[in-house]
């Protein structure tokens, strides 16, 4: 007998949709055994027990030596992850410069942002935000020593948020700069500042240039629950790119916010390592609905919604994100997907500027549900990096309920073994940068073989998407010949690189790196809509 | 006794994978907003009865700086009143702000003019005071949560003006309503709620209100605070979202039920706050669902089961229940586009 159990319940609870997934071991390895997602708030156990249910109907014989039923299922170990809507920062300073730059480090956070300076708000309007139930932390910031346009408002910055502190018990702050130093906070707070209190929080002064935003940032995470599953899902991460001996690409797009984090395995003694970066600004769809989050949709889309219309559409799709998932419902939440990735993508340069990943690992309720390869060509649309990638889909959500697992080696045994099932290929992607504009459309500029390929060569196109069959399990070597050097990570006229099959094929894509959509209306959705015929079944509207 | 057709949740498995929707909520907790400056007329612990001023808030708010007393001993702290009420300097301004800050020996006090008073729309006990940030008034009574809530608060007599599925137009509203909290179907548009605020209609209960429609009301809010007489109490709730749909006959069943009764629309949460305890509300069967988006939104139907994973339009497979219809064959529908409710 051993206590070591031999099954276990991964359940990701999102702020859209709860995810179960069964994890067995039935014979010397973990497998995962079923999972199922329902709205947001669906009893856990009730999907615990209709996934087992599934199981029993399919393999009863698993069940019994697993010892699944309906009546066991819930008192199986469980690993949680929960993501809880963003909470919200006021990040204030004394000028607008200072809280511009104070707020481009905080948008790559996952907090929710409202400035204000004294440039812009009144001290009345500036103290009713800091006063907002809604705001549970302030970040306050100033040069050292701080800048001309900051010298006159700086005692009143800090008087208004000592007295805030003074008003609010609650309420965490965030010193980035000498703020606390001034005569003016002891006035406000009614105590110098001497660090005592764990909540009010030192952190480094505004630089007059960007510069690294680490500490700022870890700083403003920490103030937040480890257990959101975007952070867990980090750790997992480093397991599985360790495990797999790959750098691995994480994107997840939820709907209070996104993630993007890449991982390298460890070399040497070195461990693994990762960067992430997680902002509440890749959310699907933004908090407020307004102009610019309609328009960016908007852009996505080869329908014809007037911006009311879609800013309807997306309102919807907040309250209910887990509704209207089919139709021309399944065309909009990848509009709002690619808009969301957009943003994603700006907010986090240093992670875009790195080589293509071997794998890419797409994440989310919005990726969950949509054609596999509507799912690829929304990541080539937005996430242009020339090279090759393998695309894969997380999609059971048992990263962010793994990385619970304190003990990196007991979590990387565990993804060890469900490295195979975790992951569901989509494909491979290769994005060709530095391609040759033909003066007229559809221009051939090359060809890609695919080794033990029957169908012999396929034309690629310049400014096109080329889908090619692969199947999934399928490995292969794909030679790219071009009349004039291109750039799959590195330029040249001919370019060999493995891909491995999925459910989307293999995706070679010729258009602009960055991608240019034609500036006219009609042009860009007739440009849309023809790369979109490849990706949606045709007549499945 | 339940009908064949209508059985309860244990005989209904897989139901409660559907989105539940809450009817009904109590007690509630009304969350009324206090700005720096405004000010709180009643106390903690304080029963309010419907009607009664609350808070008061200034109508054209300011930011006065005044010298302070300085060093130990000084008992004024940032949130007290500055001076007591009607306070005013020898140039005529206003005293009796909020304090908000002290910096460099000179206070900054939240003041304004033009005071105005918020009634409360239900009545209660006060849970809660906090100065610069709300008062929060506990109410035993019923309420039915929406989706948003604009304007308000409000509160008057509940009429049922349209069906589910109807929209209420301009042309339709008419002052035989004022002083009414109006039921309006599945959707209104900008010149029908203009109107309705005209005739002097206290409220608007609402399926769905797009987001050009709020924007344009929410404007003509602000212009009509701005005026100097100001405007009379009135608020909107929207049950459901931005998109057109009907009314859900479990809430629809509920409005007819307390129709001519005293109801209350609060912002915080949003909901329609029932006054009279003594009103039997329906209770909607436990297998009932609906449809809320995709080709059959709005359809009602009982729930047949769980269906597993199907394909539909557009190449996803989704979970998906069976609903019947009628008498009709069930159908497959996705599992996320059902909501039940309880």
């Amino acid at each position: 007998m051993t206590n070591v159990p031999r099954a276990l319940l991964a359940i990701d609870a999102g702020s859209a949709t709860t995810s179960v997934a069964l994890l067995g071991k039935p014979w010397k390895r973990w497998r995962l055994l079923g999972s199922l997602a329902a709205p947001a708030g669906a009893p856990i156990d009730e999907l615990a027990a209709t996934v087992a249910a599934r199981l029993i109907s399919t393999d009863p014989r698993m069940a019994v030596e697993l010892s699944i039923s309906a009546e066991s299922i819930g008192d199986l170990p469980r690993l949680k992850a929960v993501s809880k809507p963003p909470q919200t920062l006021a990040v204030l300073g004394a000028s607008r410069r200072a809280v511009g730059l104070l707020e481009s480090v905080a948008a790559r956070t996952p907090w929710r942002i409202r400035t204000a300076s004294p440039e812009t708000h009144d001290p009345r309007e500036m103290t009713e935000l800091a006063l907002r139930p809604e705001v549970s932390a302030v970040l306050v910031g100033a040069g050292d020593p701080p800048g001309p346009d900051e010298r006159g408002w700086l005692d009143d910055l800090a008087g208004l948020v000592g007295a805030a502190t003074r008003r609010r018990p609650d309420l965490r702050v965030v010193l980035a700069g000498p703020v606390a130093a001034r005569p003016a906070w002891a006035e406000g707070a009614g105590r110098p500042f001497d660090g005592s209190q764990e909540r009010i929080i030192e952190g480094p002064p505004l630089g007059l240039r960007v510069g690294p935003d680490e500490p700022l940032r870890e700083i403003l995470e920490g103030l937040l629950p480890a257990t959101d599953s975007r952070h867990t899902s980090v750790r997992a991460l480093l397991s599985l790119a360790d495990t797999l001996d790959r750098t691995i690409e994480l994107i997840d797009i939820g709907l209070d916010g996104g993630l993007r984090a890449m991982a390298s395995p460890g070399i040497a003694e070195q461990g693994p390592a990762a960067i992430a970066v997680r902002t509440a600004q890749a959310a699907l769809v933004p908090g407020e609905v307004d102009d610019d989050g309609v328009d960016a949709v908007l852009a996505w889309t080869t329908g014809s919604l007037d911006r009311h219309r879609m800013g309807d559409r997306l309102m919807d799709l907040r309250v209910a994100p887990w509704a209207d998932v089919s139709g021309e419902g399944a065309r909009l939440r990848l509009a709002a997907t690619r808009a969301a990735l957009a943003r994603l993508d700006a907010q986090s340069p240093d992670i875009a500027a790195m080589p293509s990943p071997d794998v890419t690992i797409v994440s989310g309720g919005a990726f969950s549900v949509a054609p596999a390869r509507a799912v690829a060509l929304a990541v080539a649309d937005t996430i242009r990096r020339p090279g090759t990638t393998q695309l894969a889909s997380d999609h059971a959500r048992v990263l962010g309920p793994i990385g619970t697992i304190d003990d990196p080696d007991e979590r990387r045994a565990l993804v060890a073994d469900l490295a195979d099932d975790l992951l569901a290929p989509i494909g491979s992607l290769v994005v060709v940068a530095n391609v040759p504009t033909g003066r007229r459309s559809a221009t051939r500029i090359g060809r890609i073989t695919l080794e033990g390929d029957v169908q012999g060569r396929h034309d690629l196109v310049s400014g096109e998407v080329a889908f090619i069959d692969l199947a999934p399990g399928d490995r292969a070597l794909a030679t790219l010949e071009f009349r004039d050097a291109v750039r799959v990570g590195h330029r040249a006229r001919r370019v060999a690189v493995p891909v491995s099959g999925g459910v989307a094929g293999l995706a070679v894509d010729m258009r602009d790196v960055p991608l240019r959509l034609p500036e006219r209306r009609d042009r860009r959705r007739a440009a849309l809509a023809a790369w979109g015929e490849l990706a949606w079944p045709g007549d499945e509207r | 006794m339940a009908s064949p057709t209508r059985a309860t949740v244990a005989d209904a498995p897989g139901i409660e994978l559907v989105a539940r929707r809450r009817l009904l909520l109590s007690p509630i907790d009304a969350f009324f907003r206090l700005h720096p400056g405004d000010h709180a007329l009643v106390k903690e612990g304080e029963a309010v009865g419907r009607g009664q001023p609350v808070l008061e808030h200034f109508r054209e708010p300011r930011t006065l700086v005044v010298q302070g007393a300085s060093g130990e001993g000084n008992q004024l702290l940032p949130g007290d009143r500055a001076a007591p009420l009607g306070s005013r300097g020898r140039d005529g301004q206003h005293l009796d702000g909020e304090l908000l800050f002290r910096s460099g020996g000179r206070w900054r006090i939240a003041g304004g003019e033009r005071p105005e008073p918020l009634e409360s729309p239900v009545a209660g006990v006060v849970h809660e005071v906090r100065p610069g940030a709300g008062v929060t008034i506990r109410s035993t009574a019923n309420a039915v949560v929406g989706q948003t809530a604009l304007a308000g608060p409000s509160w008057g007599k509940l009429q049922v003006a349209t069906g589910a599925d109807g929209e209420l137009r301009a042309q339709h509203v008419d002052v035989g309503m004022a002083g009414s909290i109006i039921v309006a179907g599945a959707r209104m548009d900008a010149e029908a709620l203009t109107r309705a605020r005209a005739v002097g209609i206290r409220g608007i209960v609402v399926a769905a209100l797009g987001i050009k429609e709020q924007r344009d009301f929410l404007a003509s809010e602000r212009r009509g605070r701005a005026a100097v007489h100001g405007l009379p109490p009135f608020g909107i709730l929207v049950l459901d979202g931005a998109s057109r749909r009907p009314i859900a006959s479990p809430l629809m069943a509920l409005f007819e039920a307390i129709e001519g009764g005293m109801v209350a629309i609060v912002g915080d949460p949003p909901a329609l706050v029932i006054d009279d305890p003594s009103v039997l509300l329906p209770v909607p069967p436990s297998d009932l669902v609906r449809v809320r988006s995709g080709p059959l939104a709005g359809a009602e139907g009982a729930w047949a089961g769980l269906a597993g994973p199907r394909r539909f339009p557009a190449g996803v497979t989704l979970e998906a229940a069976f609903v019947r219809f009628g008498g009709r064959p069930p159908v497959a529908i996705p599992l996320g586009d059902l909501e039940r409710f309880a």
